[in-house]
């Protein structure tokens, strides 16, 4: 039996990505813990999953190792399909891109993340992040986002700086639909000590798992809004050996972004 | 444009009154940051449009289409295929007030933000229209942290498909194109695009201008000397930044004959009649990686990022002036610049790396 201790944070997300993908998809990945999570499916129970960089490749065999970049000539590694930035976001906006693998430096209770700024103003910002790059157009229009965040107060807020990529907005129930975009928005959050989803009716935050030894109270402190907590909430599913062995020696055998080192020398 | 119209996100958006005002009067008094639709397509119907050999070098280019205030069409994506000998050139050469127009991008615009903080008198960016300024795994940008933080540079913020698609947009000939992203996030506020009500669905739909850049830098794996080119891995948006921009300048690791263009014409992915230099440049994207040719130098991006980091955090540009003076100003070429940066076996080593893509030069 693998014990939690055995479990190193960013394999727990990995691994809790792989579970929320269904098989026979698209998914439209960044770097690091998108691409493994996925990898990880396509070895357990999703071998039918495909993925796409934005840079413009689908469903490329991941067989050099693990791209640097979305745009990383190993993340083109016999495609099925080769073109550019153009090429994949049109595909996404028609509809088949099933899922968005975003990250972000703030998320609110509809799901709405900042990834532009923190702090100070739009124009005079205290930390300037990069700016939105691929990923307000993913969480427009690919069906289901799915977040990926540290669960730290002053990342899940009230509100966000800045509404970089689009979730529920307001709340209210044709927030998306008078914004424009296409996809059904917010699906799940993923962090090391809890996955959360979206409530159908009010589209908050909904805390569906908790790491074990955790409890929805001690997850509460960690955000500073108020939850839904599921009335079927229970313990985070925790990867057996198998899954480490994928998880270590065949999605990201150079640690990477399993253990966050970033460059071999 | 302004219409009146826009998502639910007027009456939830916490960025400042004060901000959006100022933000909505670029809409009002919209300009285009470089060549409008019609001053691009007088640039195209001007050029002789004849199989000519454009072959010269990277400098010549430079020095002949690249002038203070244009806006620079930055190809390539993040750290990929990015054109950084004709950057380099550029820094070279220096330019004033520039515009930078790109999706995403890494050590292009770090370059010239660095040689602007080292040499404002040489070198300064006025503006970027982007979606994008970072380092993926490597880290933010220090320098787009700190233009942007000390309000040096102004911003118009798009996404990655909100930017490639503009560029598209300049590539068709038109003046603008709706497209399904932007609306109901701050960027609806802030940026230069504009919702409207669809005259056909009725819908609201977001439309973003086109850009065309007076200039467009792209580097290919390979072209003929008329300009045709052949690129492999990801395209990025280099066809529609070529063909969006009044003129480009495209580097090429290799030039091939135009009879190999000829067998396989489906293989081009850059016309020749949009592209008006071709320089042939080996290494023409070192530090990024070019698919088929080489892998990214992560050490360098390692390296130049924490010089950068180290002047955000303390002011002082004595590594940064260092660096430029050593490999920029101290370097008649970029092959000289190539020579003395990148030990030969590292070189080598980032062939290696690529793991031998499958490419087709014949």
């Amino acid at each position: 039996m693998v014990s939690l201790a055995d479990v190193n944070p960013y394999e727990m997300i990995a691994y809790t990505g792989s579970r929320v993908l269904e098989d026979s998809t698209i998914v439209f990945v960044g770097t690091g813990l998108p691409i493994i999570a996925a990898m990880h499916a396509q070895m357990t129970h999703a071998p039918s999953v495909n993925l796409i960089f934005e840079a413009g490749s689908l469903a490329s065999i991941l067989e050099q190792g693990m791209p640097m970049s979305v745009g990383d000539t190993r993340a083109f590694r016999k495609a099925v399909f080769a073109k550019g930035l153009c090429a994949v976001f049109e595909l996404t906006q028609r509809g088949y891109s099933d899922y968005a693998f975003i990250g972000g430096a703030q998320i609110d209770m509809f799901g709405n993340v900042c990834s532009t700024y923190e702090g100070g103003t739009y124009l005079k910002p205290r930390v300037r992040f990069p700016g939105s790059g691929g990923a307000g157009a993913m969480a427009a229009n690919c069906e289901k986002t799915i977040a990926i965040m540290a669960l730290e107060k002053r990342r899940f807020v009230k509100q966000v700086d800045f509404i970089t990529s689009i979730g529920f907005g307001d709340g209210s129930p044709d927030y998306r639909h008078k914004a424009g975009v296409m996809g059904a928005g917010p699906y799940r959050v993923i962090t090391n000590q809890a996955l959360f989803g979206f409530d159908k009716d009010t589209r908050r935050m909904t805390l569906l798992e908790y790491l074990p030894g955790k409890s929805p109270e001690a997850i509460q402190e960690l955000v500073d809004f108020e939850l839904i907590i599921s009335p079927d909430v229970k313990e985070m599913a925790i990867p057996t050996e198998h899954d480490l062995m994928l998880l270590r020696e065949k999605c990201d055998p150079e640690g990477f972004f399993l253990k966050r080192k970033i460059v071999d020398k | 444009m302004e219409t009146g119209v826009n998502s639910k996100v007027v009456g939830w958006s916490i960025v400042d009154k004060e901000t959006v005002e100022k933000q909505k009067k670029r809409k009002v008094d919209f300009e285009y940051w470089g060549p409008t639709p019609r001053e691009a397509r007088k640039s195209a119907v001007a050029k002789k449009k004849g199989l000519v050999d454009k072959r010269m070098t990277i400098k010549e280019a430079v020095d002949r289409f690249v002038k203070d205030g244009m806006n620079i069409g930055v190809g390539g994506f993040v750290n990929t295929r990015v054109p950084t000998a004709i950057v380099w050139n550029l820094v070279k050469k220096g330019g004033k007030d520039l515009t930078l127009s790109f999706q995403s991008n890494s050590i292009c615009c770090e370059w010239i933000a660095g040689a602007m903080l080292t040499y404002p008198e040489h070198m300064s960016i006025k503006r970027i229209e982007l979606a994008w300024w970072g380092y993926e795994v490597i880290g933010i940008a220090p320098l787009l942290r700190f233009l942007a933080g000390n309000q040096m540079i102004e911003i118009d913020d798009y996404t990655n498909y909100g930017m490639s698609v503009r560029f598209k947009a300049g590539a068709m000939g038109i003046p603008f194109i709706p497209v399904r992203d932007h609306g109901g996030s701050d960027m609806e506020l802030v940026n230069r695009g504009t919702m409207i009500q669809c005259p056909f669905s009725k819908e609201n739909t977001y439309l973003v201008p086109a850009c065309h850049p007076d200039v467009g830098f792209v580097h290919v794996q390979a072209a003929d000397i008329y300009g045709n080119a052949r690129i492999f891995g990801a395209l990025c948006t280099c066809p529609e930044i070529a063909q969006a921009s009044a003129h480009t300048i495209m580097s090429t690791e290799l030039i091939i004959d135009n009879m190999a263009i000829r067998r396989y014409p489906n293989l081009t992915e850059i016309p020749y009649p949009v592209v008006d230099a071709v320089c042939e440049q080996q290494f023409g994207s070192w530090p990024g990686a070019v698919y088929g040719q080489y892998w990214f130098d992560m050490e360098h991006f390692l390296y130049f990022r924490s010089m950068c980091d180290e002047f955000r955090k303390t002011g002082s540009k004595d590594k940064l002036k260092a660096y430029f003076d050593e490999y920029f100003f101290g370097c008649d070429t970029y092959d000289d610049f190539i020579a003395k940066i990148v030990p030969h076996k590292k070189l080598i080593d980032l062939r290696r790396r690529d793991g031998g893509q499958p490419i087709i030069l014949s």
